[in-house]
């Protein structure tokens, strides 16, 4: 069963199309992240997944069931967390996650804040206004707000914005452990790409509103189907590598000093043919720089294109 | 509407008044300062003339409290979701419109009741007036059609605070003080002209203070026009329902809840 499902999502604002006819579904226990510039529609996709947006047309189905009808079901299993909403500011850590975990109707409450603040470091915090708070510790209590039901779906929109390096690597390993945990399926949105890449299975990219490609960054990757080399060879003799790279029908990208940069597909073996062809030219190399095509080369390229 | 829920949002309440100042102020700091300006007035009025307005005016105020509070509490602790961008995580959460609007409900009653209590206390050692002396069923008549009353009037700005957003919280404190001038708190009915009466007696307020002066002055009761105030009570409540929840809707159209502003 699919944890969340969606087909044909629709969501208008005045003339802006911000979801436009979005299908996807996330299996349970998947981390599945969705890219896309500023306004793609992805907050406003959590949105309408959360309950918080009524849609314009399409059909959502959460955990097999029609959020609109068995709310009560959906919304027990299910939490959010995004660095923009610090859950409520005049009240101090502890008193927010008491009035969420009650509301979630959290058994032994005492025992999961108190084991959600040491995981988040926030237990020297605990009795202080969320509002005096540094961002980033802000943060960190709405992400364990968003732990404290146990939750088997959990959106995270841009969770992990404003949280300095450490904290965001532990965090990524707690997201990841409580996702292989619990097979929880985990929806991710991020403007950073090494932590999609790292975390999400599966990614999707939005664009004006639009759903383009969904699947896994190494197949998401070949989209950009070109690798770029980059070699220093020997005083003098540059010239005579572009010479026989453009006899190759290689697309050389730029020659500097003793310095070359060229393009390849990336598919095949063709890098590994023409280093061959080189290397039996007695082309002597005194350094290799190869760059292989990233997300957020994939990212650019897309983005530009709208 | 699970008793969980609503225990966590009572929750949020208390935690929100304990925190902050400003939600302690209007319980004790206001109508303490009405006490004084209008106990002192009427005591010099009465030294300089005939007129006794100490009690008239004393049982209006401590009346009054459980229509204010009743409205400018179920507008302010809405707006604090908003200020405190917690709409977002309540209503991504299990938490009901319905069960929302019953802690508020339920938290502005428990806040007057308090603040009630403790006016009445300072009116009884500051000027002698024994709250008490209006009889028991009157008095718990009048809390009980002055509480829906506020609750309206509350639910009235509820429902534009969620269609129009956090641009419009002005009227979360200030929509109740213009109908007080028509409820006839403290000057009888007939001392309004025309037009003002024309729209005092519309108002379930008006009977209800109407009744507490003739108590007060121990004539007879109109018992009938507290009934008559309670079924307009009822129209009133069932239509800002409406309202509230069609302005939920709304938001939840335009976007308004999930940003929150
Ligand atoms: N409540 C709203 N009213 C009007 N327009 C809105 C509303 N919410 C979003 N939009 C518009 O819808 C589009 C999608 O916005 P959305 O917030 O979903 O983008 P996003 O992909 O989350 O972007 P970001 O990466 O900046 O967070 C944008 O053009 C935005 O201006
Ligand atoms: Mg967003």
């Amino acid at each position: 069963m699919n944890s969340i499902e969606v087909r044909s999502l629709s969501k208008s604002f005045g003339d802006v199309k911000a979801v436009d006819s979005v299908s996807f579904s996330v299996k349970k226990g998947e981390f599945f992240g969705l890219l896309g510039p500023n306004g793609a529609g992805k907050t406003t996709t959590i949105n309408m997944l959360t309950g918080l947006l009524e849609k314009d047309s399409g059909e959502i189905s959460i955990l097999g069931k029609n959020p609109n009808e068995d709310w009560e079901y959906v919304k027990n299993r299910m939490n959010v967390s995004t660095a923009y909403f610090p859950i409520s500011d005049v009240l101090t850590v502890r008193q927010a996650l008491n009035v969420y975990s009650r509301i979630f109707g959290v058994k032994d409450y005492k025992r999961k804040i108190s084991e959600l603040l040491v995981k988040f470091e926030l237990s020297h915090l605990q009795d202080r206004r969320i509002i005096l708070l540094s961002s980033g510790e802000r943060t960190r209590v709405a992400i364990a707000k968003g732990l404290l039901n146990d939750p088997e779906v959990l959106f995270l929109d841009e969770c992990t914005v404003g949280l300095d390096p450490d904290i965001a690597d532990k965090t990524r390993t707690l997201m990841r452990e409580y996702q292989k945990e619990k097979g929880a399926a985990i929806f991710f949105t991020s403007h950073y790409m090494f932590e999609v890449e790292m975390l999400c299975g599966r990614i999707g990219f939005m664009i004006n509103g639009r759903l383009l490609n969904v699947d896994t960054s190494a197949n998401l990757k070949r989209i950009i189907r070109k690798t770029t080399v980059e070699m220093v060879v020997k005083e003098g003799r540059a010239k005579l590598l572009r010479d026989f790279l453009l006899e190759e029908d290689v697309d050389v990208l730029f020659m500097e000093d003793n310095r070359v940069a060229f393009e390849v597909a990336s598919s095949g073996d063709r890098l590994y043919r023409l280093m061959n062809k080189i290397f039996a030219q007695g082309f002597k190399l005194s350094d290799l720089h190869i760059k292989r095509p990233t997300l957020e080369d994939l990212f650019i390229k897309l983005a530009r294109r709208k | 509407m699970k008793f969980h829920r609503i225990a966590g949002l009572l929750l949020k309440h208390y935690y929100t008044t304990t925190n902050k100042a400003d939600r302690l102020f209007d319980m004790f700091y206001w109508p303490a300062i009405d006490l004084f300006v209008w106990g002192f007035a009427s005591m010099y009025i009465s030294k300089i003339s005939n007129y006794n307005l100490l009690s008239m005016l004393l049982g209006g105020i401590i009346l009054w409290i459980f229509v204010w509070r009743g409205s400018q509490d179920i507008a302010v602790y809405m707006l604090e979701d908003f200020w405190s961008k917690n709409l977002y995580h309540l209503f991504s959460s299990p938490v009901r419109l319905s069960e929302l609007l019953f802690s508020v409900i339920l938290f502005a009653f428990f806040r007057s009741i308090v603040s009630g209590i403790a006016m009445a206390v300072l009116a009884y050692l500051m000027y002698s007036f024994n709250l008490l002396s209006i009889p028991i069923a009157v008095a718990g008549i009048s809390v009980f059609l002055l509480s829906l009353f506020g609750w309206i009037m509350g639910l009235f700005v509820a429902g534009l605070i969620l269609r129009y957003g956090q641009r419009i919280q002005v009227l979360g404190w200030s929509t109740v003080w213009v109908v007080q001038p028509f409820s006839c708190v403290f000057y009888p009915l007939s001392a309004l002209p025309l037009w003002a009466k024309s729209i005092a007696v519309w108002l379930p307020t008006t009977y209800v203070f109407e009744n507490m002066r003739a108590a007060l002055a121990g004539s007879a009761v109109d018992y009938s026009a507290y009934f008559l105030s309670f079924l307009v009570s009822l129209v009133l409540l069932g239509v800002m329902l409406l309202f509230v929840y069609s302005s939920f809707r709304h938001s939840k159209k335009t976007g308004l809840l999930a940003r929150g502003d």
